[in-house]
C-alpha cells in the first residue's frame, strides 16, 4: 500500500534526506488547473482557468482578494486555500487598525510560509495541499510570490502553477525579459497566453473559464493604487479576443506552441 | 551497521542497538544537499555567505534573501530545507527578544548559539517531531562598549559610587549549529553541498592567528563560495553575503548586507581567483571522506 | 503562649490587642496606576517646510522636587522618527523599550525598505495607550510623535494616556499647552502658513517657546533636547541650553511667595 516506510507521515526524513509527505502534497498542486501570475514595473497580474464539477454546476472560484492592495491565485485543495487566505485577511485587516498601512506583501507571504512549515514538522499535521500565488502591490512596487505546500515561498518575476503549468512556465521564461517594461494590457495578454499554453486539445479560453486579477500603479511613479480587481464574465471577453487574434495571425506562435506543448506533455499527466 | 530494513530508523528519538539517531542522520543528509554556507570570524568582525542556486529563470533576481537579521547585531545563515530555516529564524528571533525583556540589553552571540542548540536538540527527543533539516552558522559582533541599558534615559554619575570599571569585553563569534542540536564556536565554519572544498579553503586562512581582517574576509568568503561552487560549474548562483563589524567599524555594530561596491569588487576578485587555479588545475582532486561529527 | 507558625514574630495579642489585618483585605475596587511618580513636563513641536522641530527639556521631577536633571525625553525611532514624551518617566522607559523592539523588528525586512513612518508610530502608540486605559491601566504620558508621512510631508500628532488623539500643525503638552501653544499659534495658526516656515524660524519658534515654559513653569529647566526631523533623517542635540534669559519682566510680579516689596 505505502510506496516506502517513510511516506507516512511528515515527521519522517527518508535515508536521503527527503520528506515524502510534503513532497505528495505539492502533487496536490499539480492536481488543481492552472493558475499564471506576471509582474511589471507597475502591475502584477493573475489569470486563471477555472474548472465546473459537471456542465450545469458553477465554475470553482480560482482568484480572491486578500486586501486592497493584494490578491492571490489557488491551485490544489480549495478548502486549505480559503484557510490561508482567511488568515492573510486578518493580518492585513491587523495591519491597517494597528500601524494604519497597507501589510508589507513580503512579510505576509512569510507568515503563511512560516505557518505551513509548521504542518511539516509535527506529527498529526498535515502539510496544506495547496500552492499559491500572491500578487501584491507595496511601497516598493509590485510583487509576486510563489508559496508550495513545503512553506517554501519565493519572489518570482512570473510564475505557473497546477495542471501542465510547465508548457506555460515554458512561455513565461521564453517572454520573461519583456515583461518589466510592460503596460497593464499587454501584460494580462502574455498571461493568457501563457495559460493558453497549457490547454489541452480543442480546449480554449472562454468568459466562463478565464479569471483575470490585476492589481498595480495607476501611473508610473505614482502612488495611487489601481486596487486588486478579479475579471470575471464579460470583462474579460475583449482580452481573450485580443490573444486569439495573434493567435490566428502569427504563425510563428503557432510553431512554438507546438514545440512547448511536445515537451510539457512528458511532465504532466 | 546499516539503518535502512531494521526499523531503528522509522522515528525520531529512537536509538539503534548501537546508539545512533538515524532520523538526525537523515536530516544531516538533507543539509548536504543544500547551498553551500560559509561563515568566517576575522579580527575585526563576522562576514556571512551563502550560495544561492538559481532552480528558475523566473526567481526575482537579488530577492529572496537567505541571510536573516536576529538582532542589531546578529545574523544567520543556513544550508538545508529554506521553511526549516524560516522557523530557525523565527525562534532566534523570539529568543533574542526575550532575552531584551529580561535584560534589557542584547543576547550575546554565544548564549544565542546555546539557547538555539538547546531548541533544535529538543527536536531530537520526540517521535512526534522531526529534526530540523538545516546547519545553521550563527555570526555576531557583542558590542565592546558599556551595554546601555534598554530604555536608559540619563546617565548615571560619572564619579564616585557607580562609577565605571575598565577592561574589555565584546568582540566578534561564530557558531555553527546542526541539527542534532549540537553546536561549536568557530573561526571559520562551512556547510552544505561545498563545504569539504570550502572547509578546506577555510583552513589554509591560518584564522586562528586573529589577523585577517573584515575586509579580506569579505573577499574571502566570496572567493571560497565561488571556489566550492565549482563541481557544478552548470548551475546558476547567486552570492549573498552580510558582515559585522565593531562599533568602529563600517557597519558600525549591525549586521548588514555587503554594500554593493565591495561585493563586486569581490566577486570579481573571486572569479579571477578562479581563472588563475584553472591553469594548474590538478589538485582539486582529492576528497576526503565526509567525517560526521557524533 | 501561641506556638502556631502564623503567630510567630507578631506582636503578642495579650499585650498589644489583635493584629489589624484589615489593610490586607481587598473589598474595594482593584486599583491599578493612580497617578504619575516622576514626570517629565511640557514637550513643544512644529511643523515646518520640510519637516518637524521638537523640544523638551531633560527635567525628571519627583513631585516638586527637581529630581534628576539629565533625562532624555526626546526619543528617536528607526532614524526616521521622534518621540516626545511628558508625564511618567517610567512608563516612558517602558514605552521606549517596546519602540526599540519594534525598530528591530521592522529592520529584519529593512532591506525592502519597509519601515513604519511617523503617521504609522503613531497610529500604533495610540493604540496601544487606548489599550492599557481600557484595562484601567494607563501608560501615564502625553506624548507627540514628530516624522513624515507616507508622501513625505510633514507629520506631527498627539496621543495621550486616554488614547486620545490629535495633530495639528503645532503641538504641546502639559503646561506647554496654554504657554507655548498661542505662541506657536501666532506663527502658524493653520498648515499653510507652517508649511512656509523655514527650518530656521521653526527652531527660534520652538526655542522662544522653551524660554517662556523655563521662566513660567515651575517644573522646568534650561537645559533640553531639541530634534529637527527631515526627509534627510532626525538631528537630535540633547545638552541644549536656553540662551539669552531676561529675567526683568519678575521685577513686576507680586503678590507670591516671601517677597514683601
Amino acid at each position: 500500500m505505502f510506496r516506502n516506510n517513510y511516506d507516512n507521515d511528515s515527521v519522517t526524513f527518508s535515508p536521503q534526506g527527503r520528506i515524502f509527505q510534503v513532497e505528495y502534497a505539492a502533487e496536490a498542486v499539480k492536481q488543481g488547473s492552472v493558475v499564471v501570475g506576471l509582474t511589471s514595473k507597475t502591475h502584477a497580474v493573475l489569470v486563471a482557468i477555472k474548472r465546473n464539477a459537471e456542465e450545469l454546476s458553477s465554475y470553482q472560484k480560482k482568484l480572491f482578494e486578500v486586501d486592497e492592495h493584494v490578491g492571490l491565485a489557488i491551485a490544489g485543495l480549495t478548502s486549505d486555500a480559503r484557510v490561508l487566505s482567511n488568515f492573510m485577511k486578518q493580518q492585513c485587516l491587523s495591519q491597517r487598525l494597528t500601524y494604519d498601512r497597507p501589510m508589507p506583501i513580503e512579510t505576509l507571504v512569510s507568515m503563511i510560509g512560516d505557518k505551513a512549515q509548521l504542518n511539516t514538522q509535527h506529527y498529526g499535521k498535515r502539510p496544506y495541499g495547496v500552492g499559491l500565488l500572491i500578487a501584491g502591490v507595496d511601497e516598493t512596487g509590485p510583487h509576486l510570490f510563489e508559496f508550495q505546500p513545503s512553506g517554501m515561498t519565493q519572489e518570482m518575476v512570473a510564475c505557473a502553477i497546477g495542471a501542465r503549468s510547465q508548457m506555460a512556465r515554458t512561455y513565461l521564461e521564453k517572454n520573461a525579459d519583456n515583461f518589466n517594461d510592460c503596460g497593464r494590457e499587454e501584460l494580462i495578454r502574455h498571461g493568457l497566453r501563457a495559460l493558453k499554453e497549457t490547454l489541452v486539445q480543442d480546449r480554449e479560453l472562454t468568459v466562463d473559464n478565464t479569471s483575470v486579477g490585476v492589481v498595480g500603479f495607476k501611473e508610473t511613479g505614482k502612488k495611487a493604487l489601481e486596487f486588486f480587481k478579479v475579471h470575471d464574465g464579460a470583462e474579460v471577453k475583449e482580452w481573450i479576443n485580443s490573444v486569439e487574434e495573434d493567435a490566428d495571425a502569427g504563425g510563428e506562435t503557432a510553431a512554438e506552441e507546438g514545440g512547448a506543448a511536445a515537451e510539457g506533455m512528458q511532465v504532466d499527466e | 551497521m546499516t539503518s535502512i530494513g531494521t526499523g531503528y530508523d522509522l522515528s525520531n528519538s529512537t536509538f539503534s542497538p548501537d546508539g545512533r539517531n538515524f532520523q538526525v542522520e537523515y536530516a544531516v543528509k538533507a543539509v548536504e544537499n543544500g547551498g553551500t554556507s560559509v561563515g568566517i570570524r576575522a579580527k575585526d568582525g563576522v562576514v556571512l555567505a551563502v550560495e544561492k542556486v538559481v532552480t528558475s529563470k523566473l526567481l526575482k533576481p537579488g530577492a529572496n534573501k537567505r541571510i536573516a537579521t536576529i538582532d542589531r547585531n546578529l545574523g544567520v545563515v543556513y544550508s538545508g530545507m529554506i521553511p526549516d530555516g524560516r522557523h530557525f529564524v523565527d525562534r532566534a528571533r523570539d529568543e533574542a527578544r526575550s532575552w531584551r525583556d529580561t535584560f534589557k540589553t542584547g543576547i550575546p552571540t554565544s548564549d544565542l548559539a546555546s539557547r538555539m542548540g538547546g531548541y533544535l536538540q529538543a527536536y531530537t527527543l520526540y517521535q512526534s517531531v522531526r529534526p530540523f533539516g538545516i546547519t545553521a552558522i550563527i555570526g555576531g559582533f557583542d558590542s565592546e562598549l558599556e551595554a546601555p541599558v534598554d530604555g536608559e534615559v540619563g546617565s548615571g554619575p560619572s564619579v564616585g559610587a557607580g562609577g565605571k570599571g575598565t577592561g574589555t569585553h565584546g568582540g566578534p563569534g561564530l557558531y555553527m549549529i546542526e541539527p542534532s542540536g549540537m553546536y561549536w564556536g568557530y573561526y571559520g565554519a562551512a556547510t552544505g553541498k561545498g563545504r569539504q572544498a570550502a572547509k578546506a579553503e577555510l583552513e589554509k586562512l591560518d584564522l586562528a592567528a586573529g589577523t585577517l581582517s573584515l575586509h579580506d574576509a569579505v573577499k574571502e568568503a566570496a572567493r571560497i563560495i565561488y571556489f566550492a561552487q565549482q563541481d557544478n560549474k552548470d548551475k546558476e548562483f547567486e552570492l549573498e553575503m552580510t558582515w559585522i563589524s565593531g562599533v568602529n567599524g563600517p557597519t558600525k555594530g549591525r549586521h548588514e548586507h555587503v554594500p554593493k561596491e565591495l561585493m563586486e569588487e569581490a566577486e570579481r576578485l573571486a572569479k579571477k581567483s578562479l581563472d588563475d587555479d584553472d591553469e594548474d588545475e590538478e589538485k582539486s582532486e582529492e576528497k576526503s571522506d565526509d567525517k560526521m561529527e557524533e | 503562649m501561641d506556638h502556631r507558625p502564623q503567630q510567630w514574630g507578631r506582636p503578642r495579642d495579650d499585650v498589644y490587642g489583635a493584629y489589624d489585618a484589615s489593610y490586607m483585605q481587598n473589598n474595594g475596587p482593584n486599583q491599578h496606576t493612580q497617578q504619575p511618580i516622576v514626570t517629565g513636563t511640557s514637550v513643544v513641536a512644529i511643523k515646518f517646510k520640510d519637516g518637524v522641530v521638537i523640544a523638551a527639556d531633560n527635567l525628571a521631577s519627583y513631585g516638586s522636587l527637581a529630581r534628576f536633571t539629565n533625562v532624555k525625553r526626546l526619543r528617536t525611532f528607526a532614524g526616521t522618527s521622534v518621540v516626545g514624551f511628558g508625564g511618567d518617566v517610567s512608563d516612558m522607559q517602558y514605552l521606549d523599550r517596546h519602540l526599540n523592539e519594534l525598530a528591530i523588528d521592522e529592520a529584519y525586512t529593512s532591506e525592502a525598505g519597509h519601515t513604519l513612518n511617523g503617521r504609522n508610530l503613531h497610529k500604533y502608540l495610540s493604540k496601544l495607550l487606548y489599550h492599557r486605559r481600557s484595562k484601567f491601566d494607563p501608560l501615564w504620558n502625553h506624548l507627540l510623535v514628530a516624522g513624515l508621512d507616507e508622501d513625505d510631508k510633514p507629520f506631527l500628532a498627539a496621543a495621550d494616556l486616554l488614547g486620545t488623539t490629535f495633530t495639528s500643525p503645532s503641538l504641546a503638552t502639559g503646561f506647554g499647552s496654554v504657554l507655548a501653544q498661542p505662541i506657536m499659534r501666532r506663527y502658524a495658526p493653520d498648515e499653510e502658513s507652517a508649511a512656509k516656515l523655514t527650518k530656521e524660524e521653526a527652531v527660534d519658534i520652538i526655542k522662544e517657546c522653551m524660554k517662556v515654559l523655563f521662566y513660567r513653569d515651575a517644573r522646568s529647566m534650561d537645559e533640553y533636547s531639541i530634534a529637527v526631523v527631515t526627509k534627510e533623517g532626525v538631528e537630535l542635540k540633547e545638552n541644549e541650553k536656553l540662551e539669552k534669559q531676561s529675567w526683568a519682566f519678575a521685577d513686576r510680579i507680586k503678590g507670591y511667595g516671601t517677597q514683601t516689596v
